[in-house]
């Protein structure tokens, strides 16, 4: 199985360490012998027909490299790479840009066309053309999978598609975005007011210099399109989010919740009428009122009634479970 | 269970405390007490409206009887029967906001209650917070009390914190 990976960030490097500790667990539970024939980043294209070798992959990820970093790499675009490079599964894992999912957006595509099975952790693509580009799968004949680009480690997707597929999903309720449940959570337990809790989180590398997609609920918004569309079957678009952020938090609120056993979260909600992302009073015990920066969706159905899973929502090697997940499945579909 | 309680009192002092010195004693729970002055009775007696919560009928017929024998007139008995309690979060100037219009306006919409009002201050500036606790005796009045009172937070600018899984 020969893999191109596009995006060679946190989330690029975590994969192909987790497919290096990976190799042997892969041949003897599935029988899967992946090979990394190329990875590419804005710096250029590191590729090998026969697969990259599998230490210097990893002592490349791990030093944080750049691509130009390995030797004998070319000068040439991530399309130029999807186009030239032979391999069955494209990875797509650049930065998202959920105004026009580029780079993200065209690579999918140009991958599809290519007959590559695409899996992506990328947010964008999927929030800007997630129809189109179903289609275009199906179209093409390849496979589709993007478990990596809600909930992190979570198999958000999967639970609901496969394991549910059973019932219908009234409404999806979900906390995720760490970022923001860290501060909520941290403002909790301190009575410490936003700006300083925010600028704790910065210092940790939890949040952003620019914190905006993760305060203003950008990206929780961006999370719950996708799964609207996946799981509910619907059509929505970016815009149709209604959004609010959590920067009006105050300590005072918080604490007004706990005195009747709530505590205040960041929820996204999507049933098959609204889609929504704002601060919600969550009572404590309640499925999604997890700590730290841990995500948690709750699903509410007609059969089982409701179904919650916990886990961590970032971090490469988290979301390189889910990644690996999804090649495992290609994998088995297409065998 | 929840019970509305009318009654009319002598315009002197110390009556309202002999009124509800029963509800106390019996382990009831006063919500909320409507004192209106301005709609005195022909005889001059004030209207006074109760809403306490008490464990059951024995007792409530035992608060009746109190009442009775302090020669309390009470005009009206009825037990509300709430179902659907909400808890909603308010962000923003709330002082400036009229809170005393929030709270008419809420209990004027049919089966609904506020049961309690809990507000904390911000510092000079800062926003302040508020709490509500709304009962309603349906799941469609108390849609009805989440729609009006976004709308009123729209308008004065104020951040609406509702419950996950708030009434269908």
């Amino acid at each position: 199985m020969r893999l191109l990976i596009i995006g060679f960030g946190n989330l690029g490097r975590g994969l192909v360490e987790s497919l290096a500790e990976k190799k042997s667990f892969l041949y003897r539970r599935f029988g899967l012998k992946p090979r990394v024939v190329g990875v590419v980043d804005d710096s250029g294209a590191a590729t090998n027909n026969k697969g990259l070798d599998w230490r210097l992959l990893v002592k490349k990820a791990y030093q944080k490299a750049k691509v130009s970093a390995f030797p004998n790499y070319k000068r040439i675009s991530a399309v130029e790479a999807i186009e030239s490079v032979e391999c069955e599964i494209v990875f797509e894992l650049t930065p998202t840009n959920i105004q026009t999912g580029e780079p993200g957006l065209t690579h999918i595509k140009k991958a599809m066309k290519a007959g590559r099975h695409v899996i992506t952790s990328n947010k964008g693509p999927l929030v800007v053309a997630f129809r189109e580009l179903e289609h275009l799968a199906k179209k093409q004949g390849v496979e589709f999978r993007y478990s990596a680009s809600v909930g992190g480690a979570i198999p958000v997707i999967e639970l609901a598609r496969k394991l549910l597929a059973g019932n219908e999903v009234l409404e999806i309720q979900g906390v995720l975005n760490g970022t923001t449940n860290y501060i909520l959570s941290r403002m909790a337990e301190e009575g410490a007011p936003f700006d300083q809790v925010l600028r704790e989180a910065q210092e940790l590398g939890i949040a952003e210099k620019d914190p905006t997609l993760d305060i203003e609920g950008i990206d929780t918004a961006a999370k719950l399109v996708i799964l609207s569309n996946a799981i509910l079957g619907r059509d929505v678009k970016f815009k149709d989010v209604r959004r609010t952020g959590i920067a009006r938090i105050t300590p005072q609120a918080i604490k007004l919740a706990k005195e009747t056993g709530n505590t205040i979260k960041l929820v996204g909600v999507a049933t098959r009428q609204t889609v929504e992302v704002s601060p919600k009073l969550v009572p404590l015990g309640h499925p999604l009122a997890v700590g730290g920066t841990l995500n948690a969706v709750n699903f509410k159905l007609d059969l089982a009634r409701e179904i919650s899973i916990t886990g961590f929502g970032a971090g490469p090697r988290e979301t390189s479970s889910s990644l690996l997940g999804d090649l495992i499945d290609v994998c088995r579909t297409i065998a | 269970m929840l019970v509305k309680l009318v009654m009319e009192l002598e315009d002197i002092p110390g009556q309202l405390l002999r009124a509800l010195e029963p509800i106390a004693r019996y382990g009831g729970n006063i919500q909320s007490i409507i004192h209106q002055r301005e709609h005195k009775t022909p005889l001059g007696r004030v209207p006074v409206t109760l809403i306490f919560e008490i464990e059951d009928q024995s007792r409530l017929k035992r608060v009746l009887n109190a009442l009775k024998s302090r020669n309390v007139l009470v005009t009206q008995v009825g037990e509300e029967v709430y179902t659907v309690k909400q808890t909603v979060i308010l962000l923003g100037h709330i002082v400036h906001a009229d809170i005393r219009t929030l709270v008419d306006r809420i209990n004027s919409i049919t089966g609904t209650r506020v049961m309690d009002l809990s507000l904390a201050m911000g510092g000079p500036r800062k926003e302040s917070a508020a709490r509500l606790t709304i009962l309603s005796d349906s799941d469609r009045h108390a849609r009805k009390a989440i729609s009006w009172l976004s709308e009123f937070c729209k308008q004065k600018d104020l951040l609406l914190i509702t419950s996950v899984g708030g009434p269908p």
